[in-house]
This record gives structure tokens, C-alpha cells and sequence, in this order.
């Protein structure tokens, strides 16, 4: 009767659950390197570091390259992050859908690993 | 016979059984199992001369692998199947029930009675759980109602398995046999489903998912604050990494209303409400909500910084540097962006003076552009003043005015500190206590709101535990008696036995007034055995009679075994109150040595004495009827003051005439009482509502010569006590006695001339006996009339 049970959960709420865990697993890491923000804020000014222009020309183009380094220091940052988090989500992403697909043959494959080793 | 309402053959029972079975030990040796199989596969194909034996291994390491996988996900947690009792059951409860048999209320009792559900409820209501089993039924056919109960009671607490809390609760509600055993515990069935309620909200909170507080990018968008760092806290820091959570408040109408108020475009919120109400904890709740990210839009991936006023003050070493600081500190959070400044006692950036520091000129240009954004904190009197003071600034700010939250939400905020105190101090709080501290703050702590003032007294609590570290009711009741002295427990022992004889104790010091004496000692007792109405004066009298009888003595006597100090009184002549402002120099909150108000703030456990009330202006006489009625009297900046722990006595010479001729004309005071009140009624020297008001009026009679001789006996033995350093005593023949009384008595003055007399007639005499050398250490001096200095 627990044998029974325990198919009907294996192949119902069970693989059920495996998705819904995947899923889970897959927003926490989109959760972990903040990637909505990081891709709001790509080109913002690193830490808000920027430079006010003081008066004449000289100033103002240096307050512009002073502010564009910390741009390009914020983007490179944040790009860093953007690209390591793609990697992670994609090998969870793969690493998921192969758990999934292999969830249902786990026992089929149990079954014949068990015979297979005796009688070979 | 109806069906059993638990069918434990089922397979959801049979699931729960066997996951009880196997334990988190079994399935740690299950994944100890799986990975020895996995690892032995990999050997085997790895070294071994026959790979293909590694797929045997591997095939039973699938096989545990399986079997963790259904322990965790499905046996484990054994998720609600349908409505049924047996579908509904938590998998804990059933795993302990035996398959095939009936079950009774006191089998599934005692098969839970290892359950932690079961320590917390035993524990919080001092219950031990073995002492309830004779109560409880042991009929199978009893077992339904009290699953209907129990299923009542999930669901109520919004959950959908019924949980072996649910069971021990409806078992404890629905066993009628049980009540003379609360009684004697003074638990009520409302306390019982409110200990319950008390774990359903721990299981609730545990159930909660784990908040998402941001990842590592979140403050990469905000800039550096050093300054800030240094000069104020970040509050949202201390909410992610303290583990305290404020789910209750940041789901409350107080913190929608600071989110309202911002994203209607406010930039500076003012939290209006009074100490201890929470509004420190509002900006907590509001700090959590920040950085789960459940707020409006304009509010997203903002931080609370709270600015420590004595920090930035105490940093400051030249003028103009406080300045500096202040406005670095602006220049920081509008440079940073997304800050939220909070400025806890907000009164203190307000004003110049010790500890505080006048910053509206600073805080006025931040607000007004729209820099920054800040929430102050402050009670309705600062806020007022602030309106009068400054209406500029308080234009600017909105206010979020909060106000008391009801018992039950005050009773669940206590509940969460009581948990706090339990893992901090090493105790368990029981729930009488919280009941208690509830009780005993609002009573006792009138300058501060719920909750604060009942958690303040439940932490006060815990360094009087009882036997094995339990806080109880006692340690509540021990907590206020040492912080305010005054007796809240119940009489018990001595003081029983002295309550009991309270006459006895009064009449050491007092000549006769029998009546007098009788009628305040049983008011007493009333109020010491709780038997008298709470929300008003322990105990209030009205002394009517001549001078000099002993009104103002039996007051001391009253302090004295009440309070166990005769100086504990405030005295006011009332005489000095008979102008219509003199309402105001007596309830004045400043510094006023006439202030009833000050006193009786300064000290609350006290005799009030009113010395000749009749001689007060009107208006006062009606503060007084507040004072009486409510117990409570409002000072002239509307912060209320108690009187519930004080004696209220007033005094009056009214009507003293027409006592001593009732007496001198041989009436007993009890036969003409109520002509004498008609009369003080009908003369106009008092108001009806007035007389009503007080427990009692008592009428002193007179003294007669051998009653004077008996004051001047307690008067010498004060006298001996003043010798006794000196190791001189003093005694007077009954003929001296006589003649003291003879020359001081005066039928106007009472007893009052007689201590002049004494004084003259006896300590001159021996002091100029101690000068001369005549009186020496180890001396009796016997003193008869003709040795008396009259």
C-alpha cells in the first residue's frame, strides 16, 4: 500500500514539487545578484561618486571625464556581476530542466540498475 | 455507534507513522546510506575488476535517494489532504497514534505529552500536564467534539492542519471537569485559548518565508556615508542582520500611513504619539518593509539612518562645528540618495540646551527642497510647541498621529518580547505575568503608553524569577513593589495579621476617635484585599471636628501603617488656595513647590491632606471631585497625573461648635452624623456632590481631661526616645500629668497647647537639670508637680 503511495507522490505532488523548487532556486539567484537593479542602475556613477563643474570650460570637461570614469567603473562593475549571475542562472537553469527530466526515470533506472548489476 | 472520527488505518496515518519511525535520525542514515552507495559505485567503476557490479550499488543508491526525497518533501511535512479529521491532523500528532485502536481525548492527551506544543502551553500557564490527566475524559465517543473544537481553533488561527497545539487547547476547553483546577490557578478559558493563540502565532511565524532583504548589488546604487556612519545608525541595517523582525506593526495602519504620506509627495513625516506607544518600532517596521521592497515606488531601496543628537553634540569641540557636522551629515544623505533620516525625540534638534540642539535652520531649506527625506518622533505636547514655536517648520512636516492599539494587539506585542526575555534571560515568562504587566503598567505607569509601559515593567520582571527560572505573576507584582513602593501582592503573613489589627497599630499612637479610627482602618483593608474600586483613590476621607483632636495625627498614623513612613504625605493648607488662579499654581507641571500635581508625581504612593478644604475657592472644590471621582487630575499641560495610589483626606473646622455641644450635651457621635451633615449642607459650608463623593466622613469628638492625659503620656514617651541617646528617662506622677493637663487644656485648642505645655514643664526643666549636672547618664528622673517648670 506505502509502495503504491509513494508512486502516486513520485509522479504527482513530487515531481510537482521539483518544479516549483527549481523555480525557486532559479529566482533566488536572480534575487542574489540583485540583477533588476544592477540592470536599472548599469550606467549610473559608481557609489554616486560624481564630480560637481566648477566654473569655465576646464572644469566643466574634467567634472565631465571625472564622471564618466566613474560611469565606466559602475558599468564594468556591474557588467562583471551581470555576466557571472547570466553563467550561474544558465548552469541552474540547464542543471534544473535535467532534473526534471530525469525525475521520472529515477525509478525506472533504480529498478534497472538493481537487475542489471545482478544479473551482468 | 457513529464511526470513529480518526480512521488511524488509513494511509495518511500509516505515512505519518512510519515518517515518526524513521525520525530526522533515520533520514540522516538514509543520505548517510545514499552516499555511501554513491561513492562505492564510483570506486567500484572506477577500480574495480567487475564495473558492472557498480551499477548494483548505484541502483540502491537511486533507491535511497528516492526515499530521502519522499521523506522530505512528502512524509515529513505530510501536507493537508482533505477536510477530514484524519485528512486535517498534522502528520506529528498522527505519527503517535496506534494503528486499530479507539482513541480517547486522554490517550491523545498523553501521546502528546512529550510534544513541544505541549512545554510551551504547560509551561506559559504553570500547568504541569500529568495533573490535568485525572480530569480529563477517557471515552472515545468524547474524541469528536473535541476535534471539532480543535478544528475550530485552526482554523480561527488561519491554519490549515490541526496541530498538536490545537488539540492540547480544545482539550483544555472542552473538559469541564478541568475548571476548579484554573480556578484555583486563576486561569480562565479565555487565557487558555489565548496561550494557544500565542503558539499558533510562533507556528505562523515560523511558517513565514525567510525575507529577501536586496542581494549584493542593492547598495551599489547608493553612495558612501561615512559620516553618517560615524554620527547616526543605520536602522536598516540593524533590521536585516538582527534576526528581530516587525512584520505586525510594518503590516499596521501606522507605517501605511508614513508610506502615505511620502508618496503623496511629503518629504518629512512627524510620528505623533506619546513615550512607549511605539513609534520607534513604526520606523523599524517601515525599515523592514524598505528592504523587502513592499513599498510605493518613490520609496524604493531606501535606507533609515537614526541621528544620535548627544553623539553629534559631544563631537562638536569649537563654535560652528556642530554646524559643520550637521550639515555634512545633510550633504552626505542628499549626495548618497535614497536616505531616510530619523530623528528619534525629535524635541531634542529643537531646542538649545543640555543634550539638545536647535537645528530648524538647517532642517528647514533640506525639507523644503526636497533633498532628503526625514521622519521625526515626538509627543503631542513637542508637536504643539513646535506649531507655536516654529509654524514654519511644522507646516512642513505631516504628522501620523498614533494612538493606543486595542488589549488584544498590546497582549501579542507583549507576547513577542516575552519571547525575546525568555532566550536573553534563561526564564520562561508565563502568561499570568503578561496578564500582569499588562495590568500592573497601566495602572502604576501613567506617564507612558502601551506597549511600551508593559514591556518595560515585564523586563524589570525578570531578575525576580521564581523557582526554576519561572516569571510569574508574583515577579510582576515584586518588580513594581521595588521600583515604586508600594504593595501590589496579595496581604499575606504579617501584614495580613496588621491589616487585621490596623486599629490596634493606629491607637499607639492615637487617644480615642474610635469611630474615626474604625472607619478609615476598614477602608484600607478594602482597598489592600482589591476589593475597592481601582479607578479611584485607595481610600478617601473627610475629617470633620475641632482642632487639636487628632485629625492631622490619624493622617500620619494612616502614612505611617500604610506607607510605612508618617512622612509619606503631601500637605497643602488650602486656606492659601481660596483665589480663582490658585487652580493653576496647583496643577502646575513647572517648578512649584505648591504643586499637588509635582508632589504627588514625585511621590504617588501617598497621603494627600487637604488641611481646611471649606476655606478653598469653588474651582478647586470641583478639581476635587474630578480628583475623587476619576482618580486623576490633569495638570495645565494635559498630561494627566494619578491619584488611585493615594489616600485623599481633607480636613475642616467646619461645624466644630456644634460637635462639642452635641457631645458636651452627652449625644454619641453616630446619633446625630446625619443632622450635622444636613447641616453642613444646608449651611452652605459644603456642596452635596461633594460629601458624596468622599468613602466616609468622619466626625472627632472632643478629648476629655483623662484622654488629654493620655496624649501627654504618649508626648513624654516621644520625649524619652529623644534621651534615650543620652541614657536619661524622664516619668511623670499622675498628679504632674493632671496639672499639665489642668494648665494646657483649652477646649478650643484641643490637645494642641499640650505639647507647649510639656515642653515648658518638662524638657526645660531637664535640660537645665542636664546643664547643672544634676541629670546624668543612667539617671530615672521622676518629676512630680512640684518639680515641673510651669
Amino acid at each position: 500500500m506505502l509502495a503504491v503511495t509513494f508512486v502516486r507522490w513520485w509522479y504527482g505532488a513530487g515531481w510537482n514539487t521539483l518544479v516549483h523548487n527549481v523555480q525557486r532556486r532559479n529566482q533566488r539567484t536572480i534575487d542574489s545578484f540583485s540583477i533588476p537593479t544592477l540592470l536599472r542602475t548599469l550606467f549610473a556613477p559608481w557609489k554616486r561618486i560624481v564630480s560637481a563643474p566648477g566654473a569655465g570650460i576646464d572644469a566643466h570637461l574634467r567634472a565631465i571625464g571625472d564622471n564618466a570614469i566613474s560611469r565606466l567603473v559602475g558599468f564594468t562593475v556591474r557588467l562583471t556581476v551581470l555576466v557571472s549571475a547570466a553563467v550561474s542562472l544558465a548552469f541552474l537553469a540547464v542543471f534544473g530542466l535535467i532534473q526534471i527530466a530525469v525525475w521520472p526515470f529515477i525509478p525506472f533506472a533504480a529498478v534497472g540498475l538493481i537487475i542489471g548489476g545482478l544479473v551482468l | 455507534m457513529s464511526p470513529h472520527p480518526l480512521n488511524l488505518a488509513s494511509v495518511r496515518a500509516s505515512k505519518a507513522r512510519l515518517a515518526r519511525q524513521l525520525g530526522e535520525a533515520g533520514y540522516t542514515a538514509i543520505l548517510a546510506a545514499e552516499m555511501s552507495f554513491v561513492l562505492l559505485a564510483l570506486a567500484i567503476f572506477t577500480f574495480g575488476e567487475h564495473p558492472e557490479r557498480g551499477l548494483l550499488a548505484a541502483g540502491i543508491a537511486a533507491v535511497w535517494f528516492m526515499l530521502a526525497q519522499w521523506y522530505q518533501h512528502d512524509l515529513k511535512p505530510l501536507p493537508v489532504e482533505d477536510s477530514s479529521f484524519t485528512g486535517r491532523l498534522s502528520g506529528d500528532v498522527l505519527g503517535r497514534l496506534p494503528s486499530g485502536a479507539e482513541i480517547s481525548p486522554l490517550m491523545l492527551w498523553r501521546a502528546l505529552s512529550d510534544h513541544w506544543h505541549m512545554n510551551f502551553l504547560m509551561n506559559h500557564s504553570l500547568i504541569i500536564s500529568r495533573e490535568l490527566e485525572t480530569g480529563i475524559s477517557n471515552r472515545p465517543a468524547d474524541l469528536e467534539q473535541m476535534l471539532y473544537t480543535a478544528s475550530q481553533l485552526a482554523d480561527r488561527a488561519g491554519r490549515r492542519a490541526i496541530e498538536a497545539g490545537h488539540i492540547i487547547t480544545a482539550i483544555q476547553l472542552s473538559t469541564p471537569s478541568l475548571k476548579p483546577f484554573y480556578d484555583h490557578l486563576r486561569l480562565t478559558q479565555n487565557d487558555i485559548a489565548a496561550i494557544g493563540n500565542w503558539l499558533d502565532r510562533i507556528l505562523n511565524e515560523l511558517d513565514r518565508e525567510r525575507p529577501f532583504f536586496g542581494g549584493i548589488g542593492r547598495d551599489w546604487a547608493n553612495g558612501f556615508t561615512p559620516t553618517l556612519n560615524r554620527f547616526a545608525s543605520n536602522l536598516s541595517f540593524s533590521v536585516e542582520h538582527s534576526g528581530s523582525r516587525y512584520s505586525s506593526i510594518s503590516e499596521g495602519s501606522g507605517v501605511a500611513a508614513i508610506q502615505n504620506s511620502f508618496a503623496q509627495g511629503s518629504n518629512a513625516v512627524a510620528i505623533v504619539g506619546p513615550n512607549g506607544i511605539g513609534k520607534t518600532s513604526h520606523v523599524y517596521g517601515l525599515a523592514q518593509l524598505l528592504l523587502e521592497g513592499k513599498v510605493v515606488p518613490t520609496l524604493q531601496y531606501n535606507q533609515i539612518f537614526g541621528l544620535n543628537p548627544s553623539v553629534i553634540i559631544s563631537s562638536a569641540r569649537r563654535p560652528g562645528e556642530l554646524e559643520e557636522i550637521v550639515l555634512m551629515l545633510m550633504g552626505e544623505a542628499v549626495q548618497a540618495g535614497h536616505i531616510i533620516l530619523f530623528l528619534d525625540d525629535a524635541q531634542l534638534f529643537f531646542t538649545n540646551g543640555p543634550g539638545s540642539i536647535d537645528l530648524t535652520q538647517i532642517l528647514l531649506p533640506v525639507i523644503q527642497t526636497g533633498r532628503v527625506r526625514l521622519i521625526m518622533a515626538m509627543d503631542a505636547s513637542d508637536y504643539q510647541r513646535l506649531r507655536t514655536h516654529n509654524p514654519a517648520f511644522a507646516n512642513l512636516l505631516s504628522p501620523v498621529m498614533l494612538s493606543e492599539r486595542p488589549e488584544a494587539e498590546i497582549m501579542d506585542v507583549l507576547e513577542d518580547s516575552a519571547l525575546g526575555f525568555e532566550h536573553k534571560h534563561k526564564v520562561i515568562v508565563s502568561y499570568e505575568a503578561l496578564r500582569e504587566a499588562y495590568r500592573l503598567s497601566g495602572r502604576y505607569d501613567t506617564e507612558n503608553a502601551y506597549p511600551g509601559r508593559a514591556v518595560r515593567l515585564l523586563e524589570q520582571s525578570m531578575s525576580h524569577s521564581v523557582q526554576n527560572q519561572l516569571i510569574t505573576a508574583a515577579s510582576v507584582q515584586q518588580a513594581v513593589e521595588q521600583s515604586r513602593g508600594v504593595k501590589v501582592g496579595a496581604a499575606s503573613g504579617v501584614e495580613a495579621d496588621q491589616l487585621l489589627h490596623l486599629e490596634d497599630l493606629i491607637h499607639q499612637r492615637m487617644i480615642n476617635q474610635v469611630r474615626a479610627v474604625k472607619v478609615v482602618a476598614a477602608a484600607l483593608r478594602r482597598a489592600r484585599a482589591g476589593v475597592s474600586n481601582p479607578k479611584r483613590p485607595i481610600g478617601s476621607f473627610l475629617f470633620l471636628g475641632p482642632t487639636g483632636v487628632g485629625k492631622t495625627e490619624l493622617a500620619k498614623a494612616i502614612a505611617a501603617t500604610y506607607f510605612n513612613d508618617e512622612t509619606n504625605m503631601v500637605r497643602l493648607d488650602m486656606s492659601e488656595y481660596q483665589q480663582p488662579d490658585d487652580v493653576k499654581r496647583l496643577l502646575s507641571n513647572g517648578a512649584n513647590d505648591n504643586s499637588l500635581i509635582l508632589a504627588v508625581r514625585r511621590q504617588p504612593f501617598t497621603v494627600v491632606l487637604l488641611d481646611e478644604i471649606e476655606k478653598a475657592h469653588p474651582n478647586i472644590l470641583n478639581l476635587l471631585l474630578q480628583m475623587l471621582d476619576e482618580g486623576e487630575l490633569t495638570d495645565i499641560g494635559g498630561r494627566p497625573a494619578s491619584f488611585k495610589d493615594c489616600i485623599i483626606i481633607c480636613t475642616s473646622n467646619a461645624g466644630a461648635d456644634s460637635i462639642r455641644q452635641h457631645i458636651d450635651n452627652g449625644e454619641e457621635l453616630e446619633s446625630f452624623e446625619k443632622e450635622f451633615t444636613d447641616e453642613l449642607i444646608n449651611t452652605g459650608q459644603f456642596r452635596p456632590e461633594l460629601l458624596n463623593r468622599f468613602d466616609e466622613m468622619v466626625l472627632f469628638r472632643p478629648l476629655k481631661p483623662e484622654e488629654l492625659a493620655q496624649v501627654v503620656r504618649l508626648m513624654l514617651g516621644s520625649i524619652n526616645k529623644t534621651l534615650a541617646h543620652q541614657n536619661i528617662s524622664v516619668e511623670l506622677t499622675d498628679a504632674a500629668i493632671m496639672k499639665i493637663v489642668e494648665t494646657g487644656n483649652d477646649p478650643r485648642l484641643g490637645a494642641r497647647p499640650m505639647r507647649r505645655q510639656l515642653q515648658r514643664a518638662v524638657e526645660d526643666g531637664v535640660a537645665n537639670r542636664i546643664l547643672a549636672g544634676q541629670a546624668q547618664s543612667g539617671d530615672h528622673l521622676v518629676l512630680d508637680v512640684g518639680d515641673l517648670a510651669l
